[in-house]
């Protein structure tokens, strides 16, 4: 009965009715369009440029210009006033901070940063994080990573104060005045898309390899997060209470202060926590560039294939990011109450499961000042007892070696389950089959294509589900890539992107009807995304290639396992916040689980599946890119290249072209305003 | 013929309210919204042209079209009409919440669009005081800080104000959830936090906005009831802006009727229901009950010499309800006696006449019992004169 129902309006006759109706949808009016358009365009350009590639005649070499002006930057660096008066006050300003920082953490001793976290953790989210953070801090030190981690623990601080302070500048500029926030917005919009990778190289052309560089790179990235959710928070201030307050007769600077601050509390620590999660992310990247710390370590234990070390050093890191989070996020859903439905724009979906933790939090008012300077005596005197025992530096007897073992499994693993493993296969062996089965078909299938297909593609794809703008913008950054001269590296880099993406979804989305569907499922889900989308990026390297070796294959997997958490909880809040009355009715109509789920969840939830998939395609382009570290080659090598080589010409045009790349794969993803953070 | 004499005079009396000096004196007051909006008050042919018109003309919403009231010390005047008709924008307009397009607004006689920026601070520090339909309190504050925060923009210290704040919040019910937060309290003691912190201020007038119209409806009784109590008790200045005609009938001593952007009429409870000024009006107190809102004052006529000596007496404020009543009870007519004087009676037919409404047609009846009720009404019609008649003008 219920079948019948459901499938009756599909018995009208199709034939010309319905051709007409299908013409008057609006996306196939704008295909239609855009079909007359490249019929005009196509053979002109076609017997203009006949090329499969991208013409030369179209492509502007850079390498020249920026060849030579990296040089004049190298050799001025020294006497131009630019860089005596400026740039070198802000490098030296840099370096002071963050060796300052960095010998109050040594002086502190591991005894005293330890109660310092854990009293820290207590005040702010009371007694199981401050245990699960000394747990953490005790962690690193064991590993034998303690010097490492306050290396990157001191450029941290450094960074996210900067990150901080400009975001907040930024912010209550554009929270204030809607000029400010209209020049901004789309900046800082376009800055959340783009991969790590392309804020290195213009830093590193300005400055050099080196603290500073990481650390003005790291603020670069961390910043816009903080800027964007202060201005999103005073211009969401409730109009009610703004127009209650000053009905009292407040002056602009009482408003701001006792009203539209304290009304955007929430939205300012979410803001902190999101710079801090982006900016230890960042910070790790940048060894690259000379951070030093923990990222180096696996940065080095990478480049030499070594997992046990880069496990060692990748600890730490996955430990600090979950502190770091939990800790932040307590803060921010402590004491807040604000009513729990409403919800930032944009404020990113992962903290809706934390909405509830905030009338548990609520019970200590954290601003209690007794508790605070009970917990600053507490740690400084075990940071004199540490001191006056002359226990300042981590035992070395204390050291777990890990590495040893570690790369003894993963030797095990290499001969038992790369390849042979009966009826399976092994890892090395789907790897490789992964490898010509998909990625060398996409990536030739991609580079074989007319060039002005893959730009008439990209319209086609980017103008139905978004604006003409969209569109416009996707295929200027396209057209950009190939005059930037990387036409066949982009294609590259484009077609592990395509095939992670594809992989993400299938997994993402399955998995996400199931936990949408069932309670139990989901609850055994929400830690594990939780814990999975506070990591790095870069600590999704060490797994695949232990398992997966080295090549373009393990780049896509680390990407996959970036960009799932995101997408599996996207796409599951998204089916879950169906109008119940919808479901209801269908229910009652008798659908069955799966009409439900084709019928009335899926176009329901279809804003949300978008957003799952431009956060995908974000998400997978930031980790294909870093790829280029383990064998990914295309664009991401470009840029290490360019900087192992101190070719910074070649690795500045690759950064470009990610840039490229991100805002046509944002742009072509792109249906509405509202997005989330990419996921960091 | 004396009786008749007493009428009129006791209409002479009810005049002597509005010789006090108006708070807000509002002459034509325009609010229009979008682009170029001065051009539509000032051009009497835009001036005059419906909503709808003027929208596809000029891109323009009139709120507020030419508005003309007086406010007067001690009254709650109320302000009703449908959504839409503009009275939330006109009541925004008295403090420049919104800031007026053409008109004038004076408080105690000083013009108030004339005020720079610390002037009108100060008017909404201390004179006009706010009360907010969705509440308007700070989630992050308690409700004593909540209470307090008027007197903390003043920059009245701590201290002082805390105690202020702890005073008001006993007045308005509230005891014991003093440090609670906004969102911990129910519609109902939100409300009283956003009355209480209005209070708190000292304020010369009070302005509400729909202040109820968010609540369960019996907490909204228990609302209506605690303004009328504070009203009696202090005889503080309200404006109360309400689209609840029983809300408005319960509370107003006048009541100004809005549409479109317009006063369509103002007078007081009596008067809207008794003598509607056009159909709309007349539609809108259809199912009102007449006979508790109608007094004997418009119902009675002339006693002869012996109804004036015997009977049920009444003042002249008691409803028609309670004549009935009364009537019922004795089987009399019933006087109605003011200050020991009988100023007329009424009888079960004149009664009867008001509760079907026939009476509300009046003016025409040419009996000598219509002739004296219809003195009586046209007494209290002057008695809003200037305001109700002169000045509306819009009917």
């Amino acid at each position: 009965m219920a079948t019948g129902t459901a499938s009756a309006p599909r018995t009208a006759l199709p034939g010309l009715p319905g051709f007409l109706g299908f013409l008057r949808r609006p996306a196939v009016g704008k295909l239609v369009l855009l079909a007359v358009a490249a019929a005009v365009l196509v053979p002109l350009a076609d017997s203009r440029w006949a090329s499969g590639s991208w013409p030369g005649a179209l492509t502007v070499d850079l390498t020249e210009p920026l060849g030579s002006a990296s040089t004049w930057i190298i050799d001025n660096r020294d006497s131009h006033p630019l860089f005596l008066y400026f740039f070198g006050h802000v490098s030296n300003a840099v370096v002071l901070a963050v060796r300052a920082v960095y010998l109050v953490l040594l002086a502190a001793g591991w005894a005293g940063v330890t109660a310092a976290a854990a009293l820290v953790a207590w005040r702010v989210a009371g007694v199981r994080l401050a245990l699960g953070t000394a747990a953490a801090v005790l962690t690193c030190g064991l590993l034998g990573m303690w010097v490492p981690t306050m290396q990157t623990l001191a450029l941290m601080v450094v960074a996210v104060l900067a990150s901080v302070a400009l975001g907040a500048l930024l912010g209550l500029a554009a929270g204030l005045s809607d000029r400010t926030y209209r020049a901004l917005r789309p900046v800082l919009d376009t800055m959340q898309v783009l991969p790590a990778f392309a804020y290195l190289l213009p830093v590193v052309l300005v400055f050099g390899i080196g603290v500073p560089a990481a650390v003005l790179a790291t603020v670069v990235y961390a910043a816009p997060p903080m800027a964007r959710l202060t201005a999103l928070g005073l211009r969401g201030a409730d109009a009610g209470v703004m127009e209650a307050v000053e009905s009292l007769g407040t002056t602009a600077r009482q408003r701001l202060f006792t009203a539209r601050l304290p009304l955007a509390r929430k939205e300012l620590l979410l803001g902190l926590n999101q710079t801090i999660m982006m900016a230890l992310s960042m910070a790790v990247i940048a060894s690259v560039i000379g951070a030093g710390g923990l990222g180096d370590r696996v940065y080095q234990a990478l480049a030499s294939v070594d997992v046990g070390a880069a496990l060692a050093a990748g600890i730490p890191i996955v430990l600090l990011a979950v502190v770091l989070d939990r800790v932040t996020g307590a803060a921010g859903s402590a004491g807040s109450a604000a009513p729990a439905g409403e919800k930032p724009e944009g404020a990113g979906s992962r903290r809706t499961g934390w909405a509830g933790r905030a009338d548990r939090a609520g019970w200590h008012s954290w601003a209690g000042r007794p508790g605070w300077v009970l917990a600053a005596v507490a740690a400084l005197a075990v940071a004199v007892a540490g001191r006056l025992a002359g226990r300042l530096d981590w035992p070395e007897t204390w050291i777990v070696t890990i590495a040893e073992p570690v790369n003894r499994a993963v030797d095990w693993m290499t001969d038992h389950l790369y390849s042979g493993v009966p009826y399976v296969g092994g890892t090395a062996d789907w790897a490789a089959h992964f490898t010509t089965g998909v990625l060398n078909p996409v990536r030739d299938g991609l580079q074989w294509l007319p060039w002005w297909a893959v730009l008439l593609t990209v319209a086609a794809l980017a103008w139905p589900i978004g604006t003409w703008r969209t569109a416009l913008t996707a295929v200027l950054a396209m057209a950009a890539i190939g005059v930037l001269g990387v036409w066949q590296p982009s294609l590259d880099t484009l077609s592990q992107v395509l095939a992670a993406v594809a992989v993400t979804l299938v997994l993402g989305f399955g998995t996400a009807v199931a936990a949408a569907r069932s309670e139990r499922c989901e609850r055994l889900l929400r830690p594990v995304l939780d814990v999975f989308q506070t990591m790095p990026q870069f600590v999704y390297l060490i797994p695949v290639v232990a398992l997966f070796g080295v090549g373009r294959a393990p780049a896509v997997a680390a990407a996959v396992v970036y960009a799932l958490p995101a997408v599996v909880r996207i796409t599951t809040q998204g089916l879950r916040n169906v109008d119940p009355a919808a479901m209801e009715s269908a229910r009652s109509m008798g659908a069955t689980g799966w009409q439900q789920l084709r019928q009335v969840q899926l176009p329901l939830a279809r804003p949300a599946l978008l957003l799952a998939v431009n956060q995908g395609v974000v998400l997978v382009l930031a980790v294909v890119i870093i790829g280029g570290l383990v064998g990914g080659g295309a664009l991401g090598y470009d840029v290490v290249f360019g900087l192992a080589q101190g070719d910074l010409a070649t690795g500045l045009v690759a950064g470009a072209a990610i840039v490229c790349l991100g805002l046509m794969l944002d742009r072509v993803t792109q249906p509405t305003r509202g997005r989330t953070r990419k996921g960091a | 013929m004396s009786t008749t004499i007493s009428v009129q005079e006791a209409a002479a009396e009810s005049t002597g309210a509005e010789n006090t000096e108006p708070v807000f004196s509002v002459d034509g007051l325009w609010k229009v919204f979008g682009p170029k909006a001065d051009r539509v008050p000032a051009d009497p042919e835009l001036a005059a042209l419906s909503a709808a018109e003027l929208r596809s003309r000029t891109g323009c919403t009139a709120a507020v079209r030419d508005v003309s009231f007086d406010v007067r010390k001690g009254e709650v005047f109320v302000v009703m009409g449908l959504s839409g008709s503009g009275k939330s924008t006109l009541v925004r307009c008295l403090t420049r919440l919104i800031e007026p397009t053409a008109g004038t607004i004076a408080i105690d006689g000083e013009d108030v669009r004339a005020m720079d920026r610390a002037r009108l601070r100060e008017l909404r520090r201390h004179r006009a005081a706010m009360v907010f339909q969705h509440f308007g309190l700070l989630p992050h504050r308690s409700v004593l800080d909540n209470v307090a925060y008027g007197l903390e923009v003043q920059g009245v210290p701590k201290r002082e104000r805390r105690a202020k704040a702890q005073e008001v919040v006993a007045k308005v019910g509230l005891e014991g959830m003093e440090q609670r937060r906004p969102g911990q309290l129910s519609g109902g003691q939100q409300q009283r936090v956003g009355l209480a912190r209005a209070l708190a201020v000292d304020p010369e007038v009070l302005l509400f906005d729909e202040p109820f119209s968010a609540l369960d409806p019996m907490i909204r009784r228990d609302m209506q009831e605690e303004v009328i109590r504070l009203h009696g008790e202090e005889g503080r200045t309200m404006v109360f802006i309400t689209h609840d005609l029983n809300e408005a009938l319960r509370l107003g001593d006048r009541i100004a009727l809005m549409r479109d952007g317009r006063i369509v009429q103002l007078g007081t409870p009596e008067e809207i229901v008794g003598s509607p000024a056009d159909d709309y009006v007349r539609e809108f107190v259809r199912d009102v009950p007449r006979e508790q809102v109608m007094t004997v004052r418009g119902a009675m006529r002339a006693a002869s010499a012996e109804e004036a000596g015997e009977g049920p007496a009444l003042s002249p404020e008691a409803t028609i309800s309670q004549a009935i009543e009364a009537v019922a009870r004795s089987g009399q007519t019933a006087r109605v006696v003011d200050q020991g004087r009988c100023l007329g009676v009424v009888d079960s037919d004149a009664l009867l006449e008001v509760v079907a409404g026939t009476a509300g047609t009046a003016g025409t009846a040419g009996t000598a019992t219509r002739s004296t009720r219809s003195a009586g009404s046209a007494g209290s019609a002057g008695a809003t004169g200037p305001v109700g008649s002169a000045r509306e003008g819009v009917a």
